[in-house]
């Protein structure tokens, strides 16, 4: 877990415990609870339907939970309406109030808190100038593109200095480039800033990328919550293996000590790759496909496979393999590494042991 | 023409010979049932039975068409303020409805409104005579001993009026309100503004051009209104409409009643104008400044 450590950092930590929200039958969040530590920026990752979103309405105050608590900095706030929060907030669609010119956006927060004009101005503008927006204050949110109206949005949200800043898939609505450049953008703030980030998205590079830990929702309840480097090399169920990155899951026959793959070849599995506890029998095996590699079929302890293709795709090259059960295999090499490989020809896949990962086989992915 | 002809080369745009062909019926409309009508009305009053403008001069100079037309204006501005401070209220709630709830607000509004003018008004005036609903309710309540003269009133035709036309006022509200995004006032609530401040920071500026466009359809339809102060309204009190009939198919002076139709006209354009101006509504609607 990483704590901004920067001593002007003035986030607020948040703590949400047992979080429950019911719509009518469905449990749209499911007993979720989580700590985030003052100035972190956390992800809330998940499908559609996930309860993501419900979550950070809950934090904004927007929905009341039916059961749990939600306190800022210690400080309970569950009943409490989004009007006396002082949370900063970015929506999807910017939400910049059309009939007010930019400056007079940025500057709404302050003219709430009552802030004299000139004052609000002054700290607006200053506020445009962090997003890089500096002398757009005069004109009116339509005349500025998607990515300038949502750094608007990002300068209202931050004008008051709020201790929580919640993004609620603030990118979604830009194009590929000025997502990028978005991101960068609001990682610096976060750290120039110091200020406790809830960001939500649906976009799992996003998350990788900007948060200091992920927290991963499938249907209202929470699957895993982990900084981006645990997540994706030790997912801690078959969901969340199948929901970051791509993942080979190879159904086995593990007896406690080996998994033996049902087409033929074996791996020794280390206890603590052993992500949660499975019982002798069926399971499964995940390897992620960047750490398979390509040998000889007659080498020892090679899983015998033939290459039904070779997608060539610049630095990297696919390789979709089959093993003899039918089950299908996807291995990732740098394009350097696969001269000579062709469809049809058979091969053997080795995996180191700290790649393989066990998981139990009777839950639904 | 060939339906290639309708199109630009992209064939998504109409092209301009498109357009016009479009156009055409409804302009062929008004030209003839509109403005040719109307400018052979009017130039009566300035050509018959010879070159004159001795009917406007009748219009300014007796005090008591000056009157007819002042009173026209004082009760279209009632009437608009009256069905504005009602209609308000109602499409707030309308807009904020989902589900049988909005269908039935729905039907309150529709519903008297797709029933004639005249049902309405012949309405009014059955609760409004002497021994009518509204005299027997005060005189069982106590607060009159004696029936009080109601109808054939001002008062009749302002309260009249503002029901008949309360829906122009009502319709437009509710369309600017519901197409405020519910994130809007999200952002201000977030931003720290309770739900007062929000409504008159956002909801309200951002309703204004429906508000606007309602107090202009009501206004200027109050101007030239006809059914209800004939039928609900003092002989002694007539509003411009009212005049005009009476001068045409009473007193078969058509000459005078041209000019009073000028007279109207030249001001509902007149006001249209200025509301255009004094309201950009390009400029309210976030559009260029």
């Amino acid at each position: 877990m990483t704590v901004a450590t920067a001593p002007q950092a003035r986030g607020a930590s948040i703590q949400i415990e047992k979080l429950e929200k019911q719509f009518g039958a469905v449990r749209a969040v499911d007993n979720v609870s989580l700590t985030i530590a003052a100035g972190e920026f956390i992800a809330l990752l998940g499908p559609s339907g996930s309860g993501k979103s419900t979550v950070l309405m809950s934090l904004a105050g927007f929905e009341r939970p039916t059961a749990g608590r939600i306190l800022i900095d210690g400080q309970d706030c569950t009943a409490l309406p989004p009007y006396k929060r002082n949370i900063g907030m970015v929506f999807q669609n910017y939400t910049l109030f059309p009939h007010l010119s930019v400056v007079d956006n940025v500057a709404f927060p302050l003219k709430m808190r009552g802030i004299a004009k000139a004052d609000r101005h002054r700290q607006a503008e200053a506020a445009l100038e962090i997003v890089r927006l500096g002398g757009y204050g005069q004109r009116m949110p339509k005349q500025l593109s998607g990515g300038q109206q949502q750094r608007v949005a990002l300068a209202r949200a931050i004008v008051y200095r709020p201790h929580v800043l919640l993004m609620d898939e603030p990118l979604s609505a830009l194009d590929k480039n000025l997502r990028e450049e978005m991101q960068l953008e609001i990682k610096r703030l976060h750290s120039e800033l110091g200020l406790t980030v809830v960001f939500v998205t649906h976009d799992q590079s996003e998350a990788l990328t900007m948060a200091d830990r992920i927290a991963i929702l499938k249907s209202g309840k929470l699957q895993q919550v982990s900084p981006a480097r645990e997540l994706y090399e030790r997912p801690s169920n078959l969901f969340a293996a199948s929901f970051i990155g791509e993942m080979n899951m190879l159904p086995v026959e593990w007896d406690g000590k080996v998994a033996r793959l049902l087409s033929g070849g074996a791996i020794a599995i280390e206890p603590s790759s052993v992500i949660e506890p499975v019982q002798p029998g069926k399971s499964v095996l995940a390897v992620r496909p960047e750490r398979l590699w390509i040998t000889g079929p007659e080498d020892a302890g090679a899983w015998p496979a033939t290459i039904r293709d070779v997608v060539y795709a610049g630095a990297g090259t696919l390789v979709i393999a089959e093993l003899a059960g039918g089950t299908e295999v996807r291995i990732r090499l740098p394009s350097n590494t696969i001269s000579g490989l062709s469809a049809g020809q058979v091969v053997g896949l080795t995996c180191p042991p700290d790649a393989a990962l066990l998981y139990r086989a009777d839950q639904a992915a | 023409m060939s339906p290639a002809g309708f199109f630009e080369a992209d064939g998504r745009r109409l092209s301009r010979g498109g357009i016009v062909l479009l156009m055409a019926p409804f302009f062929g409309l008004i030209l003839f049932a509109f403005f040719y009508p109307l400018l052979s009305l009017i130039s009566i009053s300035v050509l018959e039975p010879q070159p004159t403008v001795e009917n406007y001069q009748r219009v300014f100079d007796n005090p008591v068409y000056a009157r007819v037309l002042f009173r026209t204006l004082r009760i279209a501005v009632l009437v608009s303020l009256l069905s504005l401070a009602l209609s308000f209220p109602l499409a707030l709630v309308m807009a904020n409805s989902r589900g049988p709830k909005a269908i039935f607000l729905a039907a309150c509004v529709l519903l008297p409104f797709w029933s004639s003018v005249l049902v309405r008004t012949a309405a009014w005036a059955v609760l409004l005579q002497r021994n009518g609903l509204i005299n027997q309710g005060l005189q069982a309540i106590g607060l009159t001993t004696e029936p009080l003269t109601l109808l054939y009133t001002q008062g009749a035709v302002v309260v009249a009026m503002t029901h008949v036309l309360m829906p122009f006022m009502v319709l437009p509200i509710y369309g600017a309100l519901r197409n405020i995004p519910t994130d809007y006032s999200r952002a201000a609530a977030i931003c720290g503004a309770g739900p007062l401040r929000t409504f008159r920071e956002v909801t309200l500026p951002l309703a204004m051009p429906g508000v606007i466009g309602g107090f202009i359809l009501v206004f200027l339809t109050a101007l030239g209104f006809f059914i209800t102060p004939a039928l609900l309204g003092s002989p002694q009190e007539m509003m411009i409409a009212t005049l005009i009939s009476q001068q045409m198919r009473e007193l078969l002076d058509w000459p005078f009643a041209a000019a009073l139709v000028g007279v109207l006209t030249l001001f509902v354009t007149a006001m249209t104008l200025a509301f255009s101006r004094v309201f950009r509504f390009d400029r309210m609607m976030g559009g260029r400044a």
